[in-house]
């Protein structure tokens, strides 16, 4: 930190991108030029830094409360709940928190990711990506995500790329500006790939493992690579830090607090609400989430510390670049040492870290040699739901952090404005599980029968919900 | 001391003198201005590294001279840091910062009364990870190695830590993609005459030459900066010598001949497919506003006539914000290319502003941020 200024890193997603953060009343975010992952820029998510980052407090049971205090009580009903807690952190946090957090969680740790039900040996391939400056040298590059709405700053490198000759074909609902080809994910076998191909996906907590190991399966048959972008700013980190350790799927998580084997729920740094459905939620007998800005899911016991930002630790992006925060704040360590019942060494955790990615010090500058193990062959059975018409809700940040944006619409295309006999600037009738909602439409290059959104709306069931339309 | 005055100085603070990047002059004004209460604050660069800085108000003068230094990989904007602040502040500026500057004061916000502008001559400056690669790529030599920079005779100039000069010739550089800003080639501005106080080492002569900074007055407020600093013990000024001035109007007018040539180069009429060229350099936008939070000349807020008639919901071949923005920004772009550096998905967009604004600038004899004559878009009657 200099003076009421921090060099951080944004929180939105695991891209890493360096900004600045300044303190002037009002939060103020500043472009930080000299960073490496994106060059100072920014995607729309820099505009509601200042809400994600609006100041929280301690609670027990809706009563303000000192962090110490919360941190006891959190600590006392963990101790009672013994056997039937679960830890999550998806990995909006730094790596030494993460550290600590492992000590404590054990016995059910769950990242959000679907580990459990994936091949071992494709660890190592989901959870640290290939450097951006490869992706800007492929000749042939497969996009299994929309670069737009859900990771922006992949933009340029893809147009990088692409002026130094390389084929951008993409594989979604919707055509890609910077694509050379368009397939629809149902015409998946019209793709081509060679070993000159490079397929970019997203791993995220909502993905199907069918899916995953169909993307896994399409790249090696093809001898081809494939890197994962992912949501959380240390999404990486914690992959890489709990290589070791069991994990639960997020799947399992349901599951157990659906059977009452959970029945107290710790998150960090996670909104639980982003990955767990709210009646699922509603049957734990304690939710305690540990955080440093607005939590969307009610909690029991909310233990508030110092935003992101104001943090002192290490993130790891997509690409495995380790990055500094620059703030000097442990308080979040501080408080998983009360429950942990031990004061964790932030020097110690932070040597940990380097020891884990291999290197001396943190340079943002130079990417660490990470291992890149060929993993087995595989086979996914990844179907597409069948629905005669379907919702797709295309993650990005503002809905991971249940942020609203200004995209209160849905994407179609013209034949279906025309088979509904829609009106301009008129609305769309969606009935999904027994809701129903009215929208406004935007007109665009979708594939027909097929709705885009990049907002919850409500009536969701994960990623593809089939729907009824109407004028 | 008054307008039009051309002394040549340096800090009197020995260590400021060494790290100063033409003796320490601008660096020892600031520290002056807020030691004898001319300011309240002053705008510095906190040095991180060869190619990051950052932006600080302070009033805190140790935090100031330790900012002594030339950086020409931080491309600063600091008219949107000091907007809506209400400062009595004191700061050093780029031509293109205080054409912001001085844009912000027209639109009320900043005070330009309680304003010390102390312009910088200005070549142009570097995007510092284009920089960074252009070491590698270029010069051979890792960005972690080098010490210090200067521009000099065309030519850019790295020194490294074991003491040793690299350098090659800016037009090389721009030829392979790397160098200045394309903002900055074909910026006119390179000594800041519309600052209160122009500084720079253009015109400095025999045994000061990197030793001094030469200094033209070009307000009543530069020269009450310039002589604060000198009775505060801070500077010590000499007369400039016929010699100095010569030298420094003969760089000025080579460097604005070839951003004239520059100019010619990246602006060739479109005489066919206008919308279309538009459209497809705008295709990959995201909405980010970043090119509107970055803009030193506006001013509108979070209500403001671009973002009031646009929607993400449009289904438009072209935004209606950017139509908006270079319609609004065609009497007032100043070219900084700050937009352009922000934008997540490396839209030229100064190159797309300055389409709008070339002509009409040119037409109506206006350069944004060189006086204080209203936009000539703010001066139409409803009854004209």
């Amino acid at each position: 930190m200099t003076g009421n200024v921090y060099s951080t890193i944004c929180p939105g997603c695991n891209f890493g991108c360096g900004l600045y953060v300044r303190e002037n009343g009002a939060l103020e975010v500043d472009f930080r030029k000299s960073s490496p992952a994106n060059a100072g820029k920014l995607c729309r998510f820099w505009m509601s830094l200042p809400r994600l980052y609006a100041p929280v407090k301690s609670m027990i049971e809706g009563k303000e409360t000192t962090l110490d205090e919360a941190a006891n009580e959190a600590a006392k009903r963990i101790s009672a709940s013994k056997g039937s807690v679960a830890f999550l952190s998806s990995g909006n946090t730094t790596c030494e928190e993460l550290l600590a957090f492992r000590n404590i969680a054990e016995s059910y740790l769950c990242t959000g990711a679907g580990f459990e039900s994936l091949p071992k040996d494709a660890y190592q391939t989901l959870s640290v990506g290939i450097p951006y400056s490869d992706i800007e040298a492929s000749k042939h590059i497969v996009l299994f995500i929309d670069p737009y709405e859900q990771y922006p700053l992949i933009v340029r490198r893809l147009l990088c790329a692409k002026k130094r000759g390389a084929k951008v074909t993409s594989v979604w609902w919707k055509d890609m500006p910077l694509a050379d080809e368009n397939i629809r994910p149902a015409d998946i076998s019209k793709l081509q790939l060679t070993k000159d191909s490079l397929i970019i996906s997203d791993f995220h907590p909502l993905l199907d493992a069918e899916q995953v190991k169909s993307m896994l399966a399409l790249a090696k048959n093809a001898g081809a690579r494939i890197t994962f972008l992912k949501p959380f700013a240390n999404s990486t980190g914690a992959y890489l830090l709990y290589k070791d350790a069991k994990q639960k799927s997020p799947a399992q998580l349901v599951d157990d607090i659906n059977k009452g084997t959970i029945k107290t729920l710790f998150c960090l740094e996670s909104d639980p609400s982003a990955l767990i459905p709210s009646e699922t939620l509603s049957k734990l007998t304690n939710l305690i989430v540990q955080t440093g800005q607005a939590a969307m899911a009610k909690a029991n016991i909310i233990i508030a510390h110092e935003p992101l930002y104001k943090k002192k630790g290490t993130l790891i992006n997509n690409e495995g670049r380790a990055q500094a925060l620059g703030g000097a704040g442990t308080s979040g360590l501080d408080a998983l040492g009360i429950i942990a019942g031990a004061k964790f060494d932030f020097n110690a955790l932070h040597e940990s870290v380097k020891k884990a990615i291999g290197v001396s010090v943190i340079d943002e500058f130079t990417i660490p040699k990470y291992e890149r193990p060929s993993y087995g062959a595989i086979q996914g059975a990844a179907k597409l739901a069948e629905a005669k018409t379907a919702l797709i809700s295309v993650y990005n940040p503002f809905m991971w952090f249940g942020l609203v944006d200004d995209n209160d619409f849905v994407e179609l295309n013209l034949n279906t404005v025309r088979a509904l006999k829609l009106l301009k600037g008129g609305t769309l009738k969606i009935k999904s599980n027994g809701s129903a909602i009215e929208k406004k439409f935007k007109v665009a290059p979708v594939q027909d029968n097929i709705l885009l959104t990049g907002r919850k709306f409500g009536i969701e069931k994960g990623i593809l919900t089939p729907v009824e339309i109407s004028r | 001391m008054q307008k039009g005055e051309m002394y040549v100085g340096w800090s009197t603070k020995d260590d400021v003198r060494k790290r100063g990047g033409s003796g320490g002059l601008v660096t020892s004004m600031l520290a002056a201005a807020l030691e004898k209460k001319l300011v309240d604050a002053a705008v510095v660069l906190k040095k991180i590294n060869e190619f990051e800085a950052v932006p600080i108000i302070t009033s805190d003068i140790n935090e100031v001279l330790n900012s002594a230094g030339s950086l020409h990989s931080v491309p600063s904007n600091f008219a949107k840091l000091i907007a809506n602040k209400n400062l009595k502040v004191a700061l050093p500026a780029k031509g293109c910062d205080v054409r912001g500057i001085i844009e912000q004061g027209k639109r009320n916000a900043i005070a330009l009364d309680n304003t010390f502008i102390i312009g910088l001559n200005c070549g142009g400056s570097m995007h510092p990870v284009v920089t960074r690669e252009m070491l590698e790529v270029m010069y051979k030599i890792k960005p972690e190695d080098v010490h210090g920079e200067e521009i000099e005779k065309g030519k850019l100039i790295f020194e490294t830590k074991d003491g040793k000069e690299h350098a090659i010739t800016i037009d090389e550089l721009e030829e392979k993609g790397y160098g200045r800003r394309e903002s900055c080639r074909y910026c006119t501005i390179k000594i800041p005459n519309n600052a209160d106080i122009a500084c720079g080492n253009w015109g400095v002569t025999g045994d000061l030459v990197g030793k001094a900074t030469f200094v033209e007055i070009n307000s009543e407020k530069g020269a009450k900066l310039l002589q604060n600093a000198i009775d505060a013990g801070y500077v010590q000024v000499q007369k400039t010598d016929e010699k100095g001035v010569a030298m420094r109007t003969k760089i000025k007018g080579v460097m604005e001949d070839l951003g004239k040539k520059w100019k010619a180069k990246l602006f060739v009429p479109i005489d066919n497919g206008r919308l279309e060229y538009f459209r497809k350099e705008l295709e990959n936008c995201i909405d980010c506003g970043a090119c509107k939070a970055v803009c030193p000349t506006c001013s509108c807020g979070d209500v403001s006539k671009c973002t009031e008639y646009h929607s993400r919901g449009d289904a438009y071949k072209m935004s209606m914000y950017h139509l908006v923005r270079f319609l609004h920004l065609a009497d007032s772009c100043i070219g900084c290319g700050q937009c352009s550096d922000v934008c997540p998905v490396d839209i030229p967009l100064t190159r797309l502003y300055r389409r709008f604004a070339n002509p009409v600038q040119e037409q109506l004899k206006y350069e944004p941020g060189m006086d204080m004559r209203k936009p000539p878009y703010f001066e139409v009657k409803l009854n004209d």
